[in-house]
């Protein structure tokens, strides 16, 4: 029994795990400059092949993800400077620049590194309860979901910056006006966002095949779920990440990835007619 | 015969209580000005007449109908017409593009077209017609957005503190406008706090005072009222 | 009715503007004439996304509904033409078909635009649900190698996608290079100066007025939902077209051209083009599909880095769009000589530079 049970918890896990490291770093950025990362899936990707690169040169997996992470944080910070700055205005417009920066990354990575590069393999290990077994790296991503909410619950609830941060997003103007370096709270929140994307795919990368386009696998798992979610990471994203893993992990594991995936789909479409502003104004509204 | 009826409406936004237990009547044919001190809830009870919020509780009733569920769009096809607070009029499509919009339901072809040249003409836009309504002054743009209103021919004119921003002749003009139309049969529901304005159009007065009823009565009356002036002379002292 | 051709909200009028346009016309009539039959192919290939990229002009430039979906409900036309073809077999009933398969992605954009439009979905969100769903359908159509993923006899096929259907015909006529060459033709020109009268309409005073201030709007007796929503069938209806032809010219359709980077293309048309006109749209999309078919034949993806390239360089340098700025340009220099119009190009400049407010 109890073998079952774990074995639903393991399903979930997994499902909660893809939808919080996809969606976090875009929810972050949406929650605080009110601009989606269409590039996010190329910050994924990016994440992805730095670890590859580096494992294939002797880096142990781990701290090679570490890095991955750390690069694709930094080139967000540059990317911010160097083209969302300007948009923060202008929201739609910043969708359709960072669109454009997508499709150069993508299709350059095409023709600069071709489509096959070679993986690394998911790292082995699995234990078993009762007649199943599991893999131990996919309860691994669980623990690391689950501790990107934890740090960013600590970076935004208790720090420094997180209060300034909460103070901008809050209403940029009057924190502006208090003094806060506004431009900088952005660039840093921008770079933790990309940082998370480029986490996710290096957390992913062992999982899966490297192709210039896998950004592509993430980006509508990342986007529905801060359409449900909403600005708010904390209250909206996880929640949401909840919801939408269990009705996908109900319909996978009848029928099937794609069913899931459609379904989740036609979920979210139903709830944005009822909840036009997201799961998290009724969670906030509550907390009231 | 009354034309709007507010009935026990109520509107709560989290624990404050903007609106509490109110009841209006605003008969056919009158002038109706609906003033009171800041905060009072004037623009929130306007805002559930017009049907940008639900109300908590209560009901609104409009030519004898219950309202109180409908969209404000449906509203308007009953025959009400807003112009809201602020200025809020097509800003990137000519002046005369904008009245066009508000009337093509109802007129076509030769006809509007001479009404848009009328009405351009009675808000002194007629110079200005070709020119984005964005661009206009801020005076300029209430007039427009009055305009619009009037150009639906309403049978309730619902008006927040049309004279925001206006010199005081402008204040007067449209003061004498309303009139106009008042003589013609539209009635008037008016928020307002510049008091000269209320006394030149006003036939009945409602004042709010913290969201409820504080009296009600025609002009002359509220205007001897010693309590109404004390909570307007306690605004003023306030400043 | 005609006077509807001419109006606020579309570029171009008088005299010198239609002698223009009926000069291209002739231009594009006689072309076959004395091009090759291999160049009237390709002509012909471009002018079957025009109808997407005029829809997506409607929607975003006028409604200000910026849907990223165009590729959805192409493919739902696309794919829905070759199952419908392949079961109601070749002939005539390929017309049926192709107006079938537009009904149906009219509605299928009835239905997501109704859960969108009701539920207050604008902006941003607009565009990532739209995007959403056109990659889920991507996706779905991608797993469908199998066998069993059939309708009747039409196999979906997976990636490689669905072939076998018949192209148009009229009986034993088959609807091929010079004659769909002009079949195109005469369905742009329907659809351009349709499209002109429906904007410069009352309904498209609307339509723009809701992107302007929708609560403006409602506040003038009108369900502005109801308008989106008909904006965004008519807008979608258009990619659907372009869909149905596409699979009717080449005879096959794959998820390829409905997922990304093929979901991109038509923002970057438009957004390059300029999306508040219709013309400035019509001609930006045309020679863009030219440039990027003479650049796909030595590599695709250098192709698609410039379009990328194209569309950071248009929100960067000139939001409203290059050709459109083109365009005012050269109106504003035959203004200059002919004060006549000054006016009139005076507001629609206005008009566009403070769209972005």
């Amino acid at each position: 029994m109890s073998a079952e049970v774990f074995s639903v918890f393991y399903q979930f896990a997994d499902v909660f795990a893809f939808l919080i490291l996809s969606a976090a770093g875009l929810a972050i950025v949406f929650g605080m400059m009110g601009v989606i990362n269409m590039a996010h899936g190329e910050f994924i990707m990016c994440g992805a092949y730095v670890t590859v690169g580096l494992v294939n040169l002797g880096v142990p997996l781990a701290i090679a993800q570490i890095l991955a992470a750390l690069t694709a944080g930094l080139i967000g910070v540059a990317v911010e400077f160097l083209i969302v700055r300007r948009f923060y205005k202008r929201p739609l417009d910043s969708l359709l620049a960072t669109w454009g920066l997508s499709l150069i990354v993508t299709q350059s990575m095409l023709l600069i590194v071709g489509s096959a590069v070679r993986g690394i393999g998911t790292p082995e290990g699995s234990f078993a309860i009762g007649g199943y077994t599991f893999s131990t790296y996919r309860l691994v991503l669980f623990g690391c979901a689950v501790a990107v909410l934890g740090g960013l619950y600590i970076v935004f609830m208790k720090t420094r910056f997180g209060v300034i941060a909460r103070a901008t997003m809050q209403n940029a103007a009057m924190a502006k006006a208090l003094g806060a370096r506004t431009g900088r709270i952005y660039s840093i929140s921008f770079g933790i966002g990309t940082g998370l994307a480029g986490l996710c795919g290096a957390l992913y990368a062992p999982t899966m095949t490297l192709i210039p386009t896998m950004g592509a696998t993430f980006v509508v798992e990342s986007f529905v779920t801060v359409v449900i979610g909403g600005a708010n990471v904390l209250l909206g994203t996880a929640p949401a990440a909840v919801f939408l893993a269990i009705i996908r992990m109900a319909l996978n594991a009848s029928y099937g990835q794609i069913i899931g995936q459609i379904g989740m789909l036609v979920a979210v479409i139903l709830i944005i007619r009822v909840l036009p502003e997201g799961l998290s104004s009724v969670l906030v509204r509550r907390g009231r | 015969m009354a034309l709007v009826e507010v009935k026990g409406v109520s509107k709560r936004f989290g624990g404050l209580t903007a609106v509490s237990d109110v009841d209006l009547t605003v008969n056919a044919g009158e002038v109706h000005c609906l003033i009171g001190p800041n905060g009072a809830g004037k623009s929130t009870l306007f805002k559930l007449i017009v049907g940008l919020y639900p109300p908590s509780q209560g009901s609104i009733l409009f030519d004898t109908v219950d309202i109180t569920a409908e969209r404000p769009y449906a509203r308007v096809q009953r025959g009400m017409s807003i112009k809201m607070q602020a200025p809020s009029v097509f800003k990137e499509l000519p002046v005369r593009q904008n009245i066009q919009i508000a009337l093509q339901e109802r007129l076509s072809g030769a006809e509007r077209i001479a009404e848009e040249d009328r009405l351009l003409t009675l808000l002194n836009l007629g110079p200005d017609s070709d020119k984005l309504a964005g661009a206009l002054s801020h005076g300029q743009q209430q007039w427009l957005e009055i305009g619009m209103a009037l150009a639906l021919k309403p049978q309730l004119l619902l008006l927040d503190e049309p004279t925001a921003g206006m010199s005081p002749e402008e204040t007067f003009k449209t003061g004498e406008l309303i009139k106009s139309f008042n003589a013609e049969g539209m009635t008037v529901l008016v928020v307002e706090h510049d008091m000269a304005f209320v006394r030149q159009v006003a036939q009945r007065v409602t004042v709010l005072h913290l969201g409820k009823i504080f009296a009600r009565g025609d002009l002359e009356s509220i205007l001897q009222d010693a309590k109404v002036a004390e909570i307007y002379l306690g605004k003023t002292h306030a400043h | 009715m005609f006077k509807l051709l001419e109006g606020p909200q579309t570029l171009g009028r008088g005299k010198i503007f239609w002698s223009c346009f009926l000069a291209v016309l002739a231009g594009a009539l006689t072309y076959p004439l004395f091009a090759d039959s291999y160049d009237v192919g390709n002509f012909a290939y471009f002018l079957i996304w025009i109808f997407m990229a005029l829809g997506l002009c409607l929607m975003w430039g006028y409604g200000g509904m910026l849907s990223f979906g165009q590729t959805l409900f192409f493919g739902i036309a696309g794919y829905g033409y070759g199952v419908l073809a392949i079961n109601m077999g070749g002939g005539t009933a390929t017309i049926a078909a192709l107006a079938l398969s537009v009904v149906l992605a009219m509605v299928a954009a009835g239905i997501l635009g109704y859960f969108m439009i009701w539920g207050g979905i604008n902006g941003i969100f607009f565009g990532i649900v739209t995007l959403s769903a056109t990659l889920v359908l991507a996706f779905f159509l991608g797993q469908t190698a199998g066998p069993e993923w059939h309708i009747g006899p039409a196999r979906l096929n997976g990636f490689n996608g669905m072939k076998g259907m018949d192209p148009l015909a009229v009986g034993d006529f088959y609807i091929e290079g010079s004659a769909l060459y002009y079949v195109m033709i005469a369905l742009i020109v329907i659809v351009y100066l349709a499209l002109r009268m429906l904007v410069n309409s009352g309904i498209g005073n609307v339509i723009v007025a809701t992107r302007e201030n929708p609560q403006r709007a409602e506040m003038l007796g009108y369900d502005v939902r109801k308008y989106q929503l008909l904006t965004f069938v008519i807008g979608s209806g258009l990619a659907g077209l372009s869909g149905a032809l596409y699979t009717s010219w080449g005879q096959f359709i794959t998820p390829s051209s409905i997922g990304l980077p093929a979901a991109a293309m038509p923002i970057v048309w438009v957004a390059f083009s300029g999306r508040s006109d219709l013309t400035a749209t019509l001609v930006g999309s045309f020679l863009l599909l030219f440039g990027f078919q003479t650049i796909t034949v030595y590599s695709q993806q250098a192709a698609l880095v410039l379009m990328g390239a194209l569309l950071l360089a248009t929100v960067m340098l000139a939001p409203q769009g290059f050709v459109l700025g083109i365009g005012k340009l050269a109106a504003d220099w035959w203004s200059g000589r002919r004060p006549r119009d000054d006016g009139a190009v005076m507001a629609e400049a206005g008009r566009l530079q403070s769209e972005e407010s």
